[in-house]
């Protein structure tokens, strides 16, 4: 951290110390002085496009040089005015008032006024700054400007543009935070209009987060427009359950319906954004395919039953399988449901054979990665990421595999002049030309498949760089003797590229992120050798991240959902099978019952015809699942379960953040929680499980698991608690 | 104090585009004589000059210019403003046109004196005739080795000198949104002091980065080749040298006449061949944001940055625009407003909502349905405006209409009250102005 310089300033006759160059509408607010404003965003740049909504200014009188006080002659805005020595600010003169009354005025007169069917109506910036501090009348008599009202620029995104301010705080968005750069400004003057190029569709991956920015109803979601007024709806408090990054949202919901999805502020996980498939891909919630009671299969068909029934039946046919079951899935649960789960298999059923994996890869790179670094997936938590000098994106779609991450890493970059190194099989680069690639300072374009190669590349020229130690022959072992002329032909990469690259990683703050291309890859462990190599010999053991991707992946991993590992990766002595094992057992019939842990398991599972023909001779196949999905249109028994909305919960995220939901209502009684089916059927098969709630549970996973130490429900607080490190891991 | 030639002297020397009879004119000497000095003698020369920009703030130049070479690290830019849309103002077009390598000498000078190796003359989009003689010049001047690698012997000077086209925007000479179009981006303003950094010390790629006006380089030569004391022996206490003044509207001899500054305005207009078509109404002197004088006002004031103050007006760019008594002031402002509502650049809201606004209501007047708050209502919208903008822009639409209010109420009364011009029946507004109906859908 560097030193701050403290600077006194007054504001409004009140003396305070604030950091120099801290932007004056930022220390107002540390003495509770509230400037309206509507441009000024912390997380955007003011050079290009801010201060331009006048709505912050206050008056100023600067120290000169030779201590006395000048008066600025004009108002200055404050959202753009860096705090220095002697300053003195005064926020609240008739002047000022006046000036606001004006601006408010020239906002006005061209904006529709149509809030009664504005979706912003309620929640807008605009409607509450008019109301504190606008003119109660208009002097406009002149015709307004005129757009059609709704105007769609992409699939999510619907755009009224008589609405807008022209504030830049979406444009900027595209700038500064996305990268797309899709939004900018047309024409000027008053005929100017926020536009994408050629009005072509508005493609990106964080469009959703400019409706949450624009300070008013301009830029509205359209499977929320016209749903509810904000003041009908409900919130609750939420984690996305679209990939790992674990996103904090609002469920904002009406009766027991999600109307839509919002960004919840953690500044270590998402700060304030969110991406498109978590704001707009909530809404399998109360989704009309939401399964509402259990059903058996009759007579081959699917019918529904009652829960006596079903459990009945489902505690016989595992008394009946001796221990002869097994379990996969577990991605999309809840810790919660995930340890009573492993619990319930290991204990109640007495089998070892339970997986959550549905890739290619079963050599468990994790508890390889675990034995040299101690840490099963990401070395680094998010919040670092922006302070990586370097980071190397190796074989990663990175902006869809990690969209959180991604944007901690471009922020870096956008923000701090951190450097980004890419590596990417040959296709991805020009596909996705606009993400990663279009701020690497080196982009290495490999054939495909060649992965280990280009990553012996780095290490040799990591090597043959003058500068690094020479004598970690273990490291050179896994170089199998080549140079880097050798791993350049293979790969199809300039060799002074791949120079270039490790001349960029060598240096302190460097990471390393390896995505789906390595971890699917058979090489999959060589290749993470290879790359923790280059990691401890830049001086950065520790910051290998192999990010999972799935929901709640990473607590699989932590839980236990695993034939080798117990909770909190305890080796079990005689591993059972693996999600691949456990599949061919169930086509030799060697399995007599199957438990398929709420996934869709023949569409996820990387081989579809194993999984079909898996669930086909499986005698006996229990699903958990919120909707029938093609896997459960196989099942024997299909379990209607809680989505994230119905109960309270946890999951952990790609950096091992436990992070608590809230239930926000219910859909049916017959809807359970999943521990509960487990919990309920342990009971019934003579080991009985008496949690009262999810809570409960974590309690007892906090007393027996020791990296969840910290993570009791009345600790994790709103941002979340990282698990505790592995015992014992380090190499 | 007279008109005075010093840029405009050899304007009309048949060939002077050519860089030999530039020379035979004493061309190229001014930077010969820099090239013997010191980079920081050089610019104790422009401050001992006093020359002040020329673009329309007259802000000392020497000021810019060791605010440059005091950097030592990052790479220096030199940016020519020959944007050149101030209404009323056209010296710079002919500048460029005929006097090509007066400014390109002039650049190469600033160049050396900043330390800087790359430079851009940013060109108006319009000017396409005064660009290809720029281009001219710029070749022979590589051709004869005063552009380029190592200048005139000299391995530690090089400088290179492109040339960049506006696309149609007089915002694009407000100099922060100049550097912004030059680096490709929307020409919107940047930033200013203390907000962001000042030009000299971060401007274009984050680099200190000189601009001024085509006119204030035009001067360099003559300073060096004749010495800053010379300069600063003609003109004012304060405002030292010669200005060219662009004089158009009802005069007899319409076009650019350079002048000492602190030369009667009264003057200039005998320059021009006095006023046509009736007798003398108002002057607006430095361009069309300036405030307006009414003729009575106009005796008594001198052409320097000063006594234009003191009058309540500006020098500006000195574009002097001279109405005679059958000019409708009320048809003047809607023209004026027009103009600022069409080249706002949307970025603030005062600007982009307050000039269309002023517009429309002045085009309701003189279309007959003017009510009596309007006047007011005019006044108090130029309030909301002037000083609350982002940038000048803002400023500079609000002035003339306050200005022309102030002078000229009772012909807004006469429209208001008549719903006709008290000129009389010549003054037929022009066809209202349009939104752009562009709306094109998503196919
Ligand atoms: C709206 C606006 C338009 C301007 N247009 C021009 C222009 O066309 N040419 C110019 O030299 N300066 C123009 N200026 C002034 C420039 O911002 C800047 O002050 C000038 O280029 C500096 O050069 P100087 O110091 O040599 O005058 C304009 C300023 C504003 C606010
Ligand atoms: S659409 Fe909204 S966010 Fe974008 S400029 Fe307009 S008001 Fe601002
Ligand atoms: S990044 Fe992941 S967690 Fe965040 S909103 Fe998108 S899908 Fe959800
Ligand atoms: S005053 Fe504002 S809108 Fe007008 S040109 Fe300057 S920045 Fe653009
Ligand atoms: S908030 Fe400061 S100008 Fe918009």
């Amino acid at each position: 951290m560097p030193d701050i310089e403290w600077v006194y300033i007054k504001i409004n006759g009140i003396a305070l110390k604030v950091p120099k160059g801290e932007m004056i509408i930022e220390s107002a607010k540390r003495i509770g002085v509230e400037i309206p404003f509507f441009c000024y965003h912390p997380r955007l740049s003011m050079k290009e496009g801010g201060a331009n909504c006048r709505m912050c200014l206050v008056e100023v009188a600067s120290r000169m040089p030779d201590g006395s006080l000048r008066k600025m002659p004009k108002p200055q805005t404050s959202c753009s005015l860096p705090a220095a020595e002697g300053m003195e600010i005064e926020t609240d003169t008739e002047a000022l008032n006046a000036d606001r009354r004006g601006v408010l005025e020239f906002l006005l007169i061209n904006h529709p006024l149509d809030c009664p069917i504005c979706d912003r109506g309620g929640e807008c910036p605009l409607q509450n700054n008019t109301m504190h501090y606008g003119p109660p009348t208009t002097r406009f008599i002149e015709e307004k400007r005129h757009f059609p009202k709704a105007y769609p620029l992409s699939q999510y995104v619907v755009f009224d543009r008589e609405r807008c301010i022209h504030c830049a705080r979406c444009t900027r968005f595209t700038r500064d935070i996305s990268g797309d750069e899709e939004l900018n400004f047309l024409w000027r003057g008053a005929d100017m209009e926020v536009a994408t190029f050629d009005h072509t569709e508005y493609n990106s991956r964080f469009s959703g987060n400019v409706i949450e920015l624009c300070p008013v109803g301009a830029l509205l979601s359209r499977p929320y427009r016209f749903k509810a007024r904000p003041w009908d709806l409900q919130s609750a408090k939420s984690i996305c359950t679209q990939c790992s990054n674990g996103c904090n949202i609002k469920l904002d919901y009406r009766l027991d319906r999600i109307h839509r999805v919002n960004a919840r502020l953690n500044e270590d996980v998402n700060e304030e954004w969110t991406c498109d498939k978590g704001k707009f891909g909530m809404d399998y919630i109360s989704d009309e395919s939401r399964l509402k009671t259990p059903m058996i299969r009759r007579n081959g068909e699917l019918s529904p039953a009652s829960w006596e029934e079903v459990l009945y039946l489902i505690a016989s046919e595992l008394k009946n399988a001796e221990g002869e079951v097994a379990g996969v899935g577990g991605a999309y649960s809840s810790n919660e449901d995930i340890y009573v789960f492993q619990k319930f298999m290991r204990e109640t059923l007495r089998s070892k054979h339970i997986d959550h994996r549905m890739g290619p890869n079963f050599q468990s790179y994790n508890s390889g990665l675990l034995k040299r670094f101690g840490c099963p997936a990401m070395g680094n938590p998010i919040a670092e990421l922006e302070d990586m000098k370097s980071t190397l994106i190796f074989g990663s779609n990175f902006v869809d595999e990690q969209p959180i991450l991604y944007l901690r890493v471009r922020k870096g970059w956008r923000f701090k002049r951190n450097k980004v190194v890419e590596a990417a099989p040959q296709g991805l680069i020009s596909e996705e030309i606009r993400h990663v690639t279009q701020f690497a300072e080196v982009s290495l374009n490999y054939k495909n498949g060649t992965e280990l190669p280009l990553a012996q590349g780095l290490l040799a020229a990591l090597f043959e760089d003058k500068g690094r130690p020479l004598g970690e022959q273990k490291l050179l072992s896994h170089l199998s003797g080549k140079n880097v002329a050798q791993c350049a032909s293979e790969t199809g990469v300039d060799e002074k590229d791949i120079r270039k690259a490790a001349e960029l990683l060598a240096t302190d703050k460097m990471c390393i992120f390896a995505g789906e291309y390595v971890t699917h890859s058979p090489d999959a462990t060589a290749i993470l050798e290879v790359l923790g190599d280059i990691a401890v010999l830049t001086g950065n053991a520790g910051n290998l991240n192999v990010p999972v991707s799935r929901n709640n992946e990473q607590g699989a991993m932590e839980l236990g959902i695993l034939p080798d590992m117990l909770p909190g990766y305890v080796e079990e002595q005689n591993p059972g099978m693996n999600t691949e094992e456990i599949l061919s057992a169930c086509v030799k019939e060697d399995l007599k019952a199957l438990w398929v842990m709420n996934t869709d398991l023949v569409k996820e599972y990387h081989n579809s015809d194993l999984a079909n023909s898996a669930m086909d001779a499986c005698p006996f196949v229990v699903v958990t699942a919120l909707a029938i999905t093609d896997t459960a249109a196989k099942a024997n028994v299909v379990l209607p379960v809680h989505s994230v909305a119905e109960k309270w919960g946890t999951f952990t995220n790609v950096e091992r953040r436990v992070q608590a939901f809230c239930k926000a209502f219910e859909i049916s009684p017959d809807i359970h929680a999943e521990w509960k089916v487990f919990s309920d059927l342990s009971s019934m098969l003579g080991s009985p499980m008496t949690y009262a709630d999810g809570k409960d549970i974590l309690n007892e996973i906090v007393k027996s698991v020791p990296t969840f130490a910290k993570c009791g429900p009345n600790t994790l607080g709103d941002e979340g608690v990282i698990l505790n490190p592995v015992a014992g891991g380090k190499e | 104090m007279a008109e005075l030639k010093l840029l405009l002297k050899y304007r009309d020397v048949p060939g002077i585009e050519n860089i030999d009879v530039w020379e035979s004119c004493g061309g190229y000497e001014g930077l010969k004589k820099a090239l013997t000095m010191e980079r920081s003698a050089v610019i104790d020369e422009m401050k001992i000059s006093a020359v002040r920009g020329r673009g329309g703030a007259g802000f000392p130049a020497w000021i810019k210019w060791s605010g440059v070479l005091k950097h030592t690290d990052a790479p220096h830019y030199l940016i020519c403003n020959g944007d050149e849309g101030e209404p009323g103002t056209f010296k710079d077009r002919e500048l460029m046109l005929k006097l090509a390598h007066q400014l390109v000498e002039g650049m190469i000078i600033a160049a050396y004196a900043t330390n800087t190796d790359k430079g851009y003359v940013y060109i108006r989009g319009e000017f396409v005739e005064p660009a290809k003689s720029v281009r001219k010049a710029i070749d022979q001047a590589y051709a004869k080795g005063y552009l380029g690698r190592g200048i005139l012997g000299r391995e530690d000077f090089n400088f290179d000198l492109y040339i960049h086209m506006g696309a149609g925007s007089y915002e694009c000479g407000e100099e922060t949104a100049l550097m912004s179009s030059l680096m490709g981006e929307r020409g919107q303003p940047r930033l200013k002091f203390p907000h962001g950094a000042l030009p000299v010390d971060a401007g274009v790629w984050d680099s200190p980065t000189l601009i001024n006006n085509v006119e204030t380089y035009s001067c360099a030569p003559h300073i060096l080749r004749n010495g800053g004391a010379w300069y600063a022996s003609m003109g004012t206490e304060r405002s030292k040298g010669t200005k060219i003044i662009s004089v158009s509207g009802h005069v007899k001899k319409p076009g650019n006449y350079e002048i000492e500054l602190g030369t009667p305005l009264m003057e200039v207009l005998d320059l021009a061949g006095g006023v046509i078509g009736g007798k003398l109404k108002a002057i607006i002197p430095g361009g069309s944001s300036v405030p307006i004088l009414p003729a009575e006002k106009c005796v008594g004031v001198n052409m320097d940055y000063e006594s234009c103050q003191a009058a309540g007006t500006m020098l500006g760019s000195g574009g002097f625009m001279v109405f005679n008594e059958k000019t409708d002031i009320v048809i003047l402002m809607r023209r004026t407003a027009e103009f600022y509502a069409h080249e706002s650049c949307g970025k603030c809201t005062p600007c982009r909502e307050g000039t269309r606004w002023m517009f429309k209501i002045l085009d309701r007047i003189v279309s007959g349905s003017g009510q009596p708050s309007d006047i007011d209502l005019l006044l108090n919208v130029c309030d909301q405006i002037d000083g609350r903008s982002y940038c000048p822009l803002g400023d500079a639409a609000a002035w003339p209409i306050r200005a022309g209010i102030k002078n000229f109420r009772e012909e807004f009364e006469y429209w208001i009250t008549h719903k006709k011009s008290p000129i009389g029946g010549d003054c037929v507004p022009p066809v209202p102005y349009r939104i752009n109906p562009a709306l094109i859908p998503l196919s």
